[in-house]
């Protein structure tokens, strides 16, 4: 798949006051080609929303003070319920303790990263995310 | 006082009189040169002569070029009454106290907050019976952004990064048996129309509990940059009135509550968000300068309003820089104050502050390289003569400290203070060719970038028109494409690097059910208050915006009547309006 066809929203999610982090991603993945659509500071309704309006193909969200699990876990249930789940890519970035990167992923993102991240990491990620959820989404549709 | 100069003029010219003493005279620098000279080209490599300046690049870094080693040459014009002076005389280059640490160590003053106003009671009793001798509270995500913990908006984030606080009751169960008459209290407003609200929340506990407000100490932050630059968030009220708050704080509190620091120019969260050691002074003082200047034409006496303003610096890892942005911040201040406002009260010229270890320089990776990090940045905070510290804790970048990393952060200051006699001598590193020469260059670009805001129309103007948030994020992308391609070099983060996640440290859990019991005191206390006088208060907070009368006081008599945050700052967002901060990326 070829990088220009990815695009991504990126949300700080909820409240969240700090925004460096998600700002660094977007710059970072427009680099590599990515179509950035940044929203700043919006609710899992919200993103949901503009996720589905973009067509995008990959939602990422920030989060450094405490708020993930709680609207991490209503995005994806937002995701889910909207059916874009099985073939947008959801990611988190920010500073969370050990613990809950599992926790993360079993309430259903398919990344997890920490403050140490680079843009690279991050995109190779997401492409190979997409392919996966391309070829899944085939799967599913064939059978 | 001729409003047509800048302050960098009015400087350059109450200096060219005055400057009539170097320490070196003209021959002693004459013969220096020429035998620096004959040193560099016989002494010194080609490869060395070549490359003689270099630039360090590091993280929040400020890239001065330095040179090989130091002389006299680099000061030639140094004069030692005019640019150090002792310390507690003008220019306070070396200290604002003639004793310094002798007399008075530094304050330690580390952060507490989180969840319950009952659990951070709980931990400022625990750092005070270790040791502590300052209490600086944070405050929730909800709190700070001005949201009630029952506030759907606040589901999730209730307890999240600092301590809940919805109404006075909070701010009484918080303060609960700390004896605030008698120590000094930071509370981390960040924000005017934060302050307003939860410095009133304080004011009433204070009269709660039978202390007179004159004998309460301590600081609010109060900043503009904090509220229209430095955050993210949902709703943002206008520049000029998020300023006017400022100064209707300022004006409130240094005429009701005499000892309290009535703005904390808060340079270090717009240092950590992406900014230079340079332009984390010029902003602050650049605000200082305006706020000053709209105090005066209110009818203050500038003297009398700078006696209580305090700053608050970010400290990160370039070592000389750091020490030198301190010294040329007390050196500025003073030179701001004397020639700018013709101050001549010694206390209205003092630049005192509190400092904070840089949180973003620590990494995640082999966490306990934190604390080697951390105690570098505190011992160049000590060295620059701070006022007060908080030692950031090694679990920072994954979580608010737990109570084991809190301990090494304080026992880290009390090992500076009582282990190493550097608190013995006043500014030990003054005179130093190197560190005087950082000093002069330190102060000269910091002037140079608070010229160009004034230039531009001041620091309200420079917010409004996105100036500030543009020129952070222009920082910050430049400082990862230098991470990214190892100008800075980070040990163990992108240097040295270890495969694999080898976290091996206790990470503070958040108490459960705090949202819960947050949400259940709202509902009781809005139930036991008096609503007519809630609804009486807020409507004539209400008419106070409009009416461009100093909001504080009608905050004050909404919080007596125990409205709660969100009720207050709904008023502000409904009568000053929304605004959109420029988005750069």
């Amino acid at each position: 798949m070829q990088s220009d066809n990815i695009k991504i929203v990126i949300a700080i999610l909820g409240l969240e006051p700090h925004w460096r982090g998600a700002v660094t991603v977007a710059q970072m993945l427009r680099e590599f080609g990515v179509e950035v659509v940044y929203i700043s500071n919006a609710f899992p309704e919200e993103i949901i929303k503009v996720a589905i309006q973009e067509d995008v193909s990959v939602v990422g969200v920030s989060s450094l003070s405490g708020g993930h699990l709680a609207l991490g876990s209503d995005l994806i249930y937002l995701a889910r319920k909207k059916h874009i789940k099985d073939k947008v890519v959801f990611i988190i970035g920010g500073v969370f303790p050990p613990n809950d990167y599992n926790e993360l992923m079993n309430l259903g993102f398919d990344g997890v990263f920490g403050p140490g991240a680079t843009g690279e990491e991050i995109y190779n990620f997401i492409r190979k995310a997409l392919t996966a959820k391309l070829d899944y989404s085939a799967g599913k549709s064939i059978a | 006082m001729n409003q047509d100069k800048t302050t960098k003029q009015m400087i350059t010219e109450g200096l060219k009189s005055q400057r009539d003493m170097p320490v070196y005279n003209a021959d002693t620098i004459n013969k220096i040169s020429r035998e620096f000279e004959e040193w560099k080209n016989s002494a010194v490599s080609i490869e060395n002569r070549k490359h003689y300046d270099i630039t360090p690049h590091l993280l929040l870094g400020t890239d001065l070029p330095r040179g090989l080693v130091y002389s006299p040459i680099d000061i030639k014009f140094l004069d030692y009454g005019e640019d150090l002076g002792f310390p507690s005389k003008h220019p306070y280059t070396r200290g604002i106290h003639s004793n310094m640490y002798r007399g008075r160590e530094f304050t330690i003053r580390q952060l507490s907050g989180f969840a319950s106003p009952e659990d951070t009671n709980e931990r400022i009793k625990f750092l005070l019976d270790n040791g502590a001798t300052g209490i600086n509270i944070v405050f929730d995500i909800p709190t700070i952004q001005e949201y009630d913990s029952d506030s759907p908006i606040a589901r999730g984030q209730v307890g999240m990064g600092g301590v809940a606080v919805d109404s006075v009751n909070d701010m009484e169960l918080l303060f609960k048996d700390v004896p605030i008459d008698k120590m000094s209290v930071s509370l981390v407003t960040h924000y005017p129309t934060n302050t307003a609200i939860l410095f009133a929340m304080y004011l009433v506990m204070a009269e709660r509990r039978g202390i007179p407000w004159e004998k309460l100490m301590g600081s609010v932050q109060n900043d503009i940059v904090m509220e229209e630059v430095v955050r993210g968030g949902l709703e943002f009220i206008p520049p000029r009135e998020c300023f006017r708050t400022q100064c209707d704080n300022i004006s409130f509190i240094r005429t009701h509550v005499p000892k309290w620091n009535c703005i904390t120019l808060n340079g270090y969260n717009l240092r950590e968000a992406g900014a230079s050691a340079v332009t984390e002074t010029s902003v602050a003082m650049a605000n200082a300068i305006e706020t000053l200047k709209e105090l005066v034409e209110r009818g203050h006496s500038a003297e009398w309003i700078a006696e209580r303003i305090s700053f608050f610096w970010d400290v990160a890892s370039d070592f000389f820089v750091e020490i030198a942005r301190l010294r040329a911040a007390r050196r500025l201040w003073c030179r701001i104050m004397k020639y700018r406002f013709a101050a001549d009260n010694d206390k209205a010229m003092l630049m005192r502050c509190h400092v904070q270890t840089s949180g973003l320089s620590l990494t995640s990776e082999e966490p306990m390289n934190n604390i080697v990090r951390a105690a570098y940045h505190a011992l160049a905070a000590v060295l620059g003569g701070t006022q007060s510290l908080h030692v950031s804790s090694y679990d920072e970048a994954y979580s608010v400290p737990t109570e084991a990393a809190s301990l090494v952060s304080l026992r880290t200051q009390q090992i500076i203070q009582e282990e190493t006699a550097i608190s013995a001598v006043v500014d030990p590193l003054g005179g130093s060719f190197y560190v005087e020469s950082l000093t002069d260059e330190l102060e000269k670009k910091i002037l140079d970038e608070i010229d160009e805001i004034e230039k531009m129309g001041g620091i309200v103007e420079a917010i409004n028109r996105g100036w500030l948030h543009k020129k952070i994020t222009e920082y910050v992308h430049h400082e990862n494409r230098m991470k990214k391609n190892l100008a800075i070099k980070i040990v163990a983060h992108n240097y040295h690097k270890l495969s694999g996640n080898r976290v091996a440290i206790d990470i503070f859990r958040y108490r459960s059910g705090v949202e819960e019991r947050q949400r259940q005191k709202i509902e009781n206390l809005k139930q036991r208050r008096d609503n007519t006088a809630v609804k009486k208060g807020l409507q004539k907070l209400r008419e106070a915006c409009l009416k461009h009368e100093n909001v504080l006081p009608y905050c004050i008599e909404a919080s007596r009547a125990d409205a709660t945050e969100g009720e207050i700052a709904q008023i502000f967002r409904e009568t000053f309006g929304l605004w959109h901060p420029p988005v750069h990326w």
